[in-house]
């Protein structure tokens, strides 16, 4: 691997370091606005700043090392008690945080740009507020990480540990520190030689070096470092300074930092106090062997690694996942085959391998489940800046944020959710004036959910505002023609007219919202993401918007059925039962689609004149009972011909209004089938019962395209 | 950096130049098994290297152990920089690349072999 390729190798994998550390640094800003006092607070952003600015002198972002110096200084400060948290510091740091975004994703396409004028006057601003003048890393000029990591890493700490040593207060101590660099701690460009010389900076340092892991030549990974360290560190400095000098390489490597003994008082302001107190040579070699002992001495390079988890490209799992997806559909035709032959080895193997291949399926798919706290942790600091902005104020709480869905679909929430959220701001909540005349707390929240329910998840956006107003939406739809002004619109349908493209009932245009664009964005992509949307509503007390989604788009189990020549498929996650229909159950429902299941009775759709399908119907049919958000629908079809696993293929741009199909699906003897959206396909039904009786069309609510309806459930067909 | 491996009926020496470290690592490593696949006395002369990191170290350090397990000498030769110097002392390499006088423990074998040379250094673990 050539030396610069390598080069290119670290920036990136720094790069995807960083954004993650950003993303915390920001969580923590946000946290440390609501609590100026929380000192763990702090040092998570010093922490943060101090990674971003010594790993980022160290991979060549020089410019960006420069600037977060100066903020890790002001944190500093902090941390030591002569600065105080403000708003203004964070909002400070907030834009120096937009700042290195920019610095990090430079030279990528559509990225941001660091506008280097707002740099410059956030820098001015912290010095003002640091009262300290203009400061630079010791050195920020690294080359290549291999061979300047020592410097570049040196100088990067440099000043913490500097301002640590010159915080602690009198009394020295010694310290044990066991550190064994991980099986990649060389290949990221660190060299335990730098971190010595830093904690040699520290104070006294007596240290042993063990050869204990080195395995025999033959077996040596050239580029592993397979040597551990113990050593005792005479020092004024605590332990978190201690660990400050590891801050780079605490992930990929052991590190324990405990003290040896009690401890040893220096003379205040001694120029000579962490050379007086230098390891005592005989209490260090014992300390040493006393480690070496509890250890075990046992030759540990054959111990296996233990990484807990790697980092993939987005990119190859999607492949992983097609190749998965194309596996099951010829596992299926094998199936179908097996079925055919009369070899009882064929039906053998083809059993396991549909085993095999459920496994795989199953394995792939949780593989890109993610948790959903990224994104929603983000829209903290969109509450914070368009509360700022619009002088309101609101506090974002966040439930269920561990709860794992796609990560497709994860892609693709950020935009409807940032919508949401912002018309919930401009809109929905009132100014603090407002808010306490109508007897209301004056800080309004925000509440970002989310949880399972079957095969969905359930993300919701509530807001304690003054909710939506019906009737202007209403009256809003009327004047725009969207709806006929003696038009009887349920609370649903009125709400629904909210994500129309260009409605919006904004009196006026703002920067954050108003030109009714972003609620048909939601739609639009809640759609593509076959999810539905909910709104609830009560005025004067608050808007919730609740996503209904998927939990993955691209392989589902169902139940195959048909109906003559026509396959469909049906999740079985909706599925609940399997009845008969026979001829004179029909007869004797004189007429009412309505199957009596132990006392219940059952609204049920016949999708063969739902679809229009001109074939006999058998004298038996199949009712598959389906739980949707609207209660129980029972599905009629000829036959049920077993579970399948199922690849979803889109119908493409020209079926994309057929809202009932979510999919299509090839199965094992090559026909087509389309998979069933039950949810909408029942809702569809409840649409239409709804519209007959009310003896017109609703034009709010019908989806261009959409199949034709036959036998609405319940009713006389 | 340059690693050249030099070889005669009774010696195969490594000559290591420049900065040794992570980069030639991999290289090291396969000079070091071919020197010791040679079956004849190993010197690694480190005249002309100007630093040796923790890679290094360990690489010469195994190799040392492997030739004692074939019964092979093994010797580090030449005049240390300071700079190499500095790193082992600083990171408590130094107890497993002693560099002695040519006149002290020097294995017999090795001995003959360095009796043209001036500061023959074993290595000992």
């Amino acid at each position: 691997m050539s030396t610069v390729g390598n080069a290119d190798i670290f920036k990136q994998s720094f790069r995807e370091e960083a954004r993650e550390i950003l993303v915390d640094l920001e969580s923590a800003l946000l946290e440390l606005n609501d609590n100026h006092r929380d000192m763990e607070l702090v040092k998570r952003v010093f922490r943060a700043l101090h990674t971003i600015k010594g790993s980022g002198s160290m991979f060549g972002f020089e410019d960006m090392a420069a600037f977060t110096h100066n903020l890790e200084t002001a944190f500093d400060e902090v941390r030591n008690g002569r600065l105080e948290i403000s708003a203004e510091l964070v909002d400070l740091t907030l834009s120096a945080l937009d700042q290195i975004r920019a610095m990090l994703e430079e030279g990528a396409a559509e990225a941001p740009v660091a506008d280097p004028d707002a740099c410059v006057q956030i820098l001015a601003k912290v010095r003002h507020l640091t009262g300290k003048p203009e400061s630079v890393p010791v050195q920020t000029k690294s080359a290549p990480p291999r061979n300047d990591s020592i410097s570049a890493a040196q100088s990067a700490s440099q000043s913490s540990s500097q301002s640590s040593s010159q915080a602690a207060a009198g009394a020295v101590r010694e310290w044990s520190i066991r550190f064994a660099p991980g099986a990649d701690f060389m290949l990221n460009g660190s060299n335990p030689l730098s971190l010595v010389q830093e904690l040699r900076q520290m104070g006294g340092l007596a240290i042993r070096a063990s050869m204990d892991s080195v395995p025999p030549l033959g077996e040596l990974d050239p580029e592993r470092c397979y040597i551990h360290w113990e050593m005792v560190l005479a020092t004024a400095a605590g332990r978190d300074a201690i660990r400050d000098v590891f801050i780079f390489v605490e992930d990929t490597c052991e590190l324990s930092i405990e003290p040896v003994s009690s401890s040893v008082p220096s003379a205040p302001g001694s120029a000579e106090a962490s050379s007086a107190a230098a390891c005592d040579a005989d209490r260090t070699a014992r300390a040493l062997e006393d480690k070496r002992i509890s250890s075990g001495g046992r030759r540990t390079y054959d111990a296996p690694d233990h990484a807990s988890s790697l980092r993939v490209p987005a990119a190859k799992l999607d492949q992983f996942v097609d190749l998965v997806g194309e596996l099951v559909t010829v596992q299926a035709r094998l199936s179908e085959i097996a079925a055919r032959s009369d070899d009882p080895a064929v039906a053998e193997v083809s059993e396991e391998i549909e085993r095999l291949t459920s496994s795989l399926r199953e394995n792939s798919m949780n593989i890109r489940m993610m948790p959903i706290r990224a994104t929603f942790e983000k829209f903290r600091r969109l509450v914070h800046d368009l509360a700022r902005d619009l002088g309101k104020s609101v506090e974002l709480t966040i439930e269920g944020a561990e709860t794992e869905l796609d990560k497709t679909v994860i892609d693709q929430l950020g935009d409807p959710l940032m919508h949401l959220i912002r018309n919930s701001m401009d809109h929905g909540i009132e100014p603090p004036a407002v808010r306490t005349e109508r007897g209301k707390r004056s800080t309004a929240a925000i509440h970002l959910s989310a949880r399972h329910s079957g095969a969905s998840v359930l993300i919701a956006v509530s807001d304690d505002g003054g909710g939506i107003d019906a009737e202007a939406v209403r009256n809003r739809a009327i004047e725009r023609g969207l709806v006929n002004a003696g038009a009887q619109l349920s609370e649903n349908e009125i709400f629904a007219l909210l994500f129309q493209p260009g409605f919006s009932t904004a009196k006026q245009i703002t920067d954050v919202s108003g030109r009714g664009v972003g609620m048909d964005v939601v739609r639009q992509r809640v759609d593509s993401l076959r999810g539905s949307i909910d709104v609830a509503s009560k005025p004067g007390q608050g808007t919730s918007v609740t996503l209904r989604l998927p939990l993955t788009l691209a392989i589902i189990d169902g139940l195959l059925v048909n109906i003559g020549e026509a396959y469909f498929v049906l999740p079985l996650a909706n599925t609940q039962e399997c009845i008969e229909l026979t001829g004179a159950d029909i007869e004797n429902a004189n007429g009412k689609h309505l199957a009596d299941v132990r006392g219940e009775l059952i609204p049920y759709i016949r999708l063969r004149e739902y679809f229009n399908i001109r074939t006999p119907r058998p004298e038996i049919e199949q009712i598959m009972v389906v739980e949707t958000d609207a209660g129980r629908y029972g599905f009629v079809v000829d036959q049920v011909l077993g579970d399948c696993q199922t690849v979803i293929k889109n119908l493409g741009r020209f079926y994309r209004h057929v809202q009932v199909v979510s999919g299509a699906t090839i199965l094992g003897n090559g026909m087509v089938a389309l998979i069933l959206d039950p949810e909408r396909l029942a809702a569809d039904a409840v649409r239409s019962i709804a519209q007959t009786a009310r003896g017109r069309p609703a034009g709010a609510t019908t989806k261009p395209g959409g199949p034709g309806r036959g036998a609405a459930p319940g009713r006389d067909s | 950096m340059s690693i050249a491996l030099n070889r005669t009926e009774s010696l195969s020496e490594l000559c290591l130049e420049g900065a040794i470290d992570i980069a030639s690592a991999a290289e090291l490593k396969d000079l070091l098994i071919q020197a010791l696949g040679c079956g004849t006395q190993v010197r690694i002369s480190i005249d002309g290297a100007t630093a040796l990191d923790v890679t290094a170290v360990e690489l010469l350090w195994a190799a040392e152990r492997e030739a004692k397990r074939l019964g092979l000498g093994f010797s580090v030769a030449g005049s240390i920089s300071d700079e190499i110097s500095a790193t082992l002392d600083e990171t408590g390499l130094k107890p497993f690349l002693v560099f002695a006088e040519a006149s002290q423990e020097v294995s017999q074998e090795v001995s003959q072999e360095a009796s043209q040379d001036s500061g023959v250094i074993p290595c000992q673990p």
